[in-house]
């Protein structure tokens, strides 16, 4: 394959130009068309047969010893005979470079099993002498008498030469001396490429399979009898326009696609569908669908697998291909080809993108999650023609930006407080990282938050899929799904048994996850519910930068209430609504109940060393909105035991344990009365996580604080 | 459909003489076609049933040919380039999911004859045998507005009568026949020159003009090419052409540049 560079130098922009479809990328067939062209161009070049032959096939066999060979016939004369000059009548040499080209060689994978539609023929691996023999026979007993082959001898100019290669397969004696010669030649089990030559004028020299036109006609004839005929199908031809460069042209039923979204006998659901007139409703040209099936290489080289599925990411740019935007394409599909380096199309074009290669705007992917059931049933979960760059990489910077500058994940220089969420350097989601792309391409992202399920069969409905393909191409994912599965995966891994407590490092992650979707430029939240709006909408957790100006300072109030009352004023789903009461109130309420079972919780395990807190006894799966106004007066009470018991053992200190918490929760528990809420289960219990998360990390920093005091100061003021 | 259609054509929008591919009419009808689901299968997989996400033209055509009560592929050449206009403007966020459905084999060998022997007969699968799952790629409450122009006069006049009536000949559906259609009928409204300047925003969906797309940050922009015409002939029928339409997925303008739009009802749109 040329590289980049050798790519510029083959073609200037007048012969790109030439080779490049009229129309702009509209569709898959498109792409993959677009594909086929620029891989074809690549390695056998351009030219008439180009298209039809498999320059890679044979790759392994290049400076191999004993890997080509030549079987030479002279049919010159009246009768035909081997050479008998110096290379003999069977050559045996290496497959060089220099000589793919010559042998013309065209290989065809058909479910498994391949076929070699040239006279030149691959074999199997590490074959007898003998066998070797028989398959240098075949080039004339087999090759030549192939129907489609056969024609020639009438079509074409030079269709005499079929026919006397065929004459050699009449004559035993010829037959016996090519399978000796072979087994003379070749000492042991070898691959290797059988070709023939043939001299075809008495006054001329042996000739290579591509230099002899009717063997590269027959090698194209064979191939494209593949299109028509199929299963049942025995001529699935006609007249119409080609589905891709619209011109009208004889279009074939029965073209492979290499990505099997179309089979020629699919029939279940559209009845009179006939396999002989798929060429009616799947209309390709001959050259086109040969132009598509090339796209094979560049096509599987920008796949990745993810919850089951094959995931296509196949990029191209908007609209016409220009012999500018060909180029920058070839060279991002020849480094994703080349290669080794573990990186989805995605990074790739990322990474080509920082060089400044190509304007953003313009690359765009056709992602795809295949679930391949069988070799030729397919299913598609998850598709769109319009991923783009820029949604996943904003995303990425948008959650790198959040839980390594905002207020809510990282605590004030001067504060000896935590921030509100826990954050922990070895969990992905909240530390900042350079992966954060590629886990968001790969899915990854959502797979450590969403609801776990069995990844050997992909799920239709798996809404991992849906939000990984939601990501690339922009498309909000409904806030709702999102709850339910956080709640789901949260309870799940609550009553887990390997998991030891309150997953706090599992819920921060998933709340950085979703006020990084609700990014405001990016807008990746959606929902049908009013009630749920808040939560689409970014939150504005202050930004920490290296200066602090003094005059920020606090006022002299304990730490906790601030931070507790400007997370909440800059969490819109939590925020009071100024127009009047809302569903936001019922979630506020959720959340402060959630922390104050925190609170209470984690004095009860520090400070009184039990085994079972407030967090085990009321966990997420347990609460509900009837259940709400029980578990809140019970969290109350214990507020007040424990505070007597405080100031009875002689700690000093104003009001009761968490008033601060305790204070708020009553206003908004009270009004309306829970018996009235409205809140969703989910959306009620995913905050009620999350205000357990805040409450159990919500205790001086201890990396700030003097590391003599103890523990348990931490609830004394 | 008589070949009298091109001769009123001429005589009633002389304004009108170009019959190159694109005719520009002088009116047109106007309706939103809407329903909870719709399925267009891309012709680009049938082992996979994915869908366009605007209604493509060759429907519409069906649509409103089902209103008529024409047959299949009897309405081609009515709803032909130079013969018929269609501007379509998708008018609700474009939504899909999958759906998986249940499917018996339609191939001969699965299907048996009701009252094979009797005047009417019914080919139908075998209900008794085991389903496979398939998965389809399902548009959620899919809508477009559609103004519609043909040359033919007579039909014309008569689809303006069908749908002043509310009434359809045969039941109008989007892509699947299970998936109902309902068509709400706006008027009849006069067709003006949009205007026109270095970059318009237009309502509908822009029919091969994506290279005149103005790309802005914050617009969502997406392409598909989809069949627009079809022929018929001796053994069946073909697509005659196609057309790629560039559209905002949120059911918003686009900004494009050289497009030649039309004013219809208050909105810009791009006929073909």
């Amino acid at each position: 394959m040329l590289s980049p560079k050798a790519f510029r130098d083959a073609y200037d922009d007048e012969e790109l130009a030439e080779e490049l479809p009229d129309s702009p990328i509209g569709s898959l067939r498109d792409i993959q068309y677009l594909y086929g062209k620029l891989y074809t161009l690549a390695t056998t070049g351009g030219g008439e047969y180009a298209p039809y032959l498999t320059p890679d096939a044979a790759d392994d066999l290049i400076d191999t010893d004993d890997s080509l060979l030549v079987v030479r016939v002279d049919v010159s004369g009246s009768e035909p005979r081997l050479a008998d000059d110096q290379l003999g009548a069977v050559w045996s040499t290496r497959y060089t470079e220099g000589l793919i080209e010559k042998v013309g060689h065209c290989y065809f994978q058909n479910r498994g099993a391949g076929i070699d539609h040239s006279i030149t023929h691959k074999s199997g691996k590490n074959k007898s002498p003998e066998r070797l023999g028989e398959y240098a026979k075949h080039r004339f007993t087999r090759w030549p008498s192939e129907d489609a082959v056969q024609h020639l001898i009438k079509e074409h100019p030079d269709g005499w030469i079929i026919d006397r290669l065929a004459e050699v397969a009449d004559n035993e004696a010829l037959l016996t001396e090519i399978k000796e010669e072979v087994q003379r030649q070749i000492s042991g089990d070898q691959t290797a490429l059988i070709t023939v030559q043939v001299k075809t004028e008495s006054n001329e020299g042996y000739q290579w399979p591509a230099d002899v036109d009717v063997l590269m006609e027959g090698m194209r004839a064979q191939r494209l009898s593949k299109l028509v005929t199929k299963n049942k199908a025995s001529d699935s031809s006609g007249e119409a326009y080609d589905l891709v460069t619209r011109e009208r042209s004889r279009t074939v039923g029965t073209a492979q696609d290499p990505i099997n979204y179309y089979l020629g006998k699919q029939r279940e659901k559209f009845p009179g569908l006939d396999i002989e007139e798929a060429w009616r409703s799947h209309p390709i040209s001959e050259d086109a669908a040969v132009t598509v099936m090339n796209a094979e290489e560049f096509v599987e080289a920008c796949t990745y697998r993810t919850f089951g599925t094959k995931v296509y990411y196949l990029p191209y740019f908007f609209g016409q291909p220009t012999p500018e935007k060909a180029r920058k394409l070839y060279g991002l599909l020849y480094r994703t080809a080349v290669d080794d380096e573990d990186m989805t199309p995605v990074e790739k074009a990322y990474e080509e993108y920082k060089q400044h290669r190509f304007d953003e705007t313009a690359l765009r992917f056709y992602v795809s999650a295949v679930m391949p059931h069988q070799m030729s049933r397919y299913d598609v979960f998850g598709e769109t023609l319009n991923g783009r760059l820029h949604y996943p990489r904003q995303l990425a910077i948008a959650h790198n930006h959040l839980v390594k500058n905002t207020s809510a994940f990282v605590s004030e220089e001067r504060d000896d407080w935590t921030a509100p969420m826990p954050t922990n350097e070895k969990w992905e989601l909240l530390a900042s990282g350079n992966n954060r792309l590629r886990a968001i391409s790969t899915g990854w992202y959502f797979y450590q938050t969403f609801a776990e399920r069995d990844d050997t069969d992909a799920d239709a409905d798996d809404p991992r899929i849906q939000a990984l393909v939601n990501v690339l191409s922009g498309e909000p994912i409904a806030v709702d799904v999102l709850l339910e599965e956080f709640v789901s995966r949260i309870s799940s891994e609550e009553t887990d048994d390997e998991y030891d407590g309150f997953p706090s490092f599992l819920v921060a992650s998933q709340f950085a996850q979703l006020c990084a979707l609700a990014d405001g430029d990016l807008e990746l939240l959606t929902t049908f519910d009013p009630g749920k709006e808040p939560i689409t909408h970014e939150p504005t957790y202050e930004e920490y930068t290296m200066e602090i100006p003094d005059i920020l300072a606090t006022d002299g109030g304990h730490p906790a209430d601030a931070k507790l009352e400007s997370f909440i004023e800059e969490t819109p789903a939590l925020a009071p609504d100024p127009d009047g009461p809302s569903i936001t109130d019922e979630r506020r309420g959720a959340f402060l109940l959630g922390a104050l079972v925190g609170d209470i919780g984690s004095y009860q395990e520090y400070s009184e060393n039990r085994s079972t807190t407030l967090v085990d006894q009321y966990p997420v799966k347990s609460i509900t909105r009837s259940r709400i106004k029980k578990v809140t007066q019970e969290t109350i009470a214990k507020t007040l035991t424990y505070t007597r018991q405080e100031k009875k053992e002689g700690k000093s200190y104003p009001g009761t344990k968490a008033d601060y918490i305790v204070d708020r929760l009553r206003e908004t528990i009270l009004d309306p009365d829970p018996d009235e809420w409205e809140i969703d289960t989910d959306d009620l219990r995913f905050y009620y996580a999350l205000g357990i998360t805040y409450g159990m990390n919500d205790h001086p920093d201890w990396d700030k604080v003097e590391t003599d005091d103890q523990p348990d100061l931490e609830e004394e003021y | 459909m008589g070949q009298e259609s091109l001769e009123q054509w001429a005589e009633n929008d002389e304004g009108d003489t170009d019959s190159g591919d694109t005719a520009t009419p002088e009116r047109c009808l106007s309706v939103t076609v809407r329903g909870p689901w719709g399925h267009f299968r891309r012709i680009e997989g049938n082992v996979v049933k994915q869908t366009y996400r605007i209604i493509p033209r060759t429907t519409v055509a069906g649509l409103f040919a089902a209103v008529l009560g024409i047959e299949r592929d009897g309405y081609y050449d009515l709803f032909a380039a130079g013969e018929s206009a269609v501007a379509i403007q998708p008018v609700s966020e474009i939504r899909t999911i999958n759906m998986p459905m249940n499917t018996l084999s339609t191939a001969d060998g699965n299907l048996q004859s009701l009252n094979g022997r009797g005047k009417l007969s019914v080919k139908l699968p075998d209900p008794t045998t085991l389903r496979q799952q398939h998965n389809y790629e399902v548009l959620v409450d899919p809508a477009y507005r559609i103004d519609i122009w043909l040359a033919d006069n007579d039909r014309y006049r008569e689809l303006r009568d069908m749908l002043e009536a509310g009434k359809s000949h045969y039941v109008p559906s989007l892509g699947l026949s299970e998936h109902l259609a309902e068509i709400e009928y706006h008027g009849e409204f006069d067709v003006e020159p949009g205007p026109r300047g270095d970059s318009v925003d237009v309502d509908s969906a822009v029919p091969d003009a994506v290279e005149d797309i103005v790309l802005e940050p914050g617009t969502r922009c997406q392409v598909e090419e989809s069949p627009a015409f079809m022929t018929a002939d001796a053994g069946g029928r073909t697509t005659a052409g196609f057309t790629a339409y560039t559209y905002n997925p949120d059911a918003g303008c686009l900004k494009v540049k050289d497009v030649e739009p039309s004013r219809v009802d208050g909105r810009t749109v791009v006929f073909v």
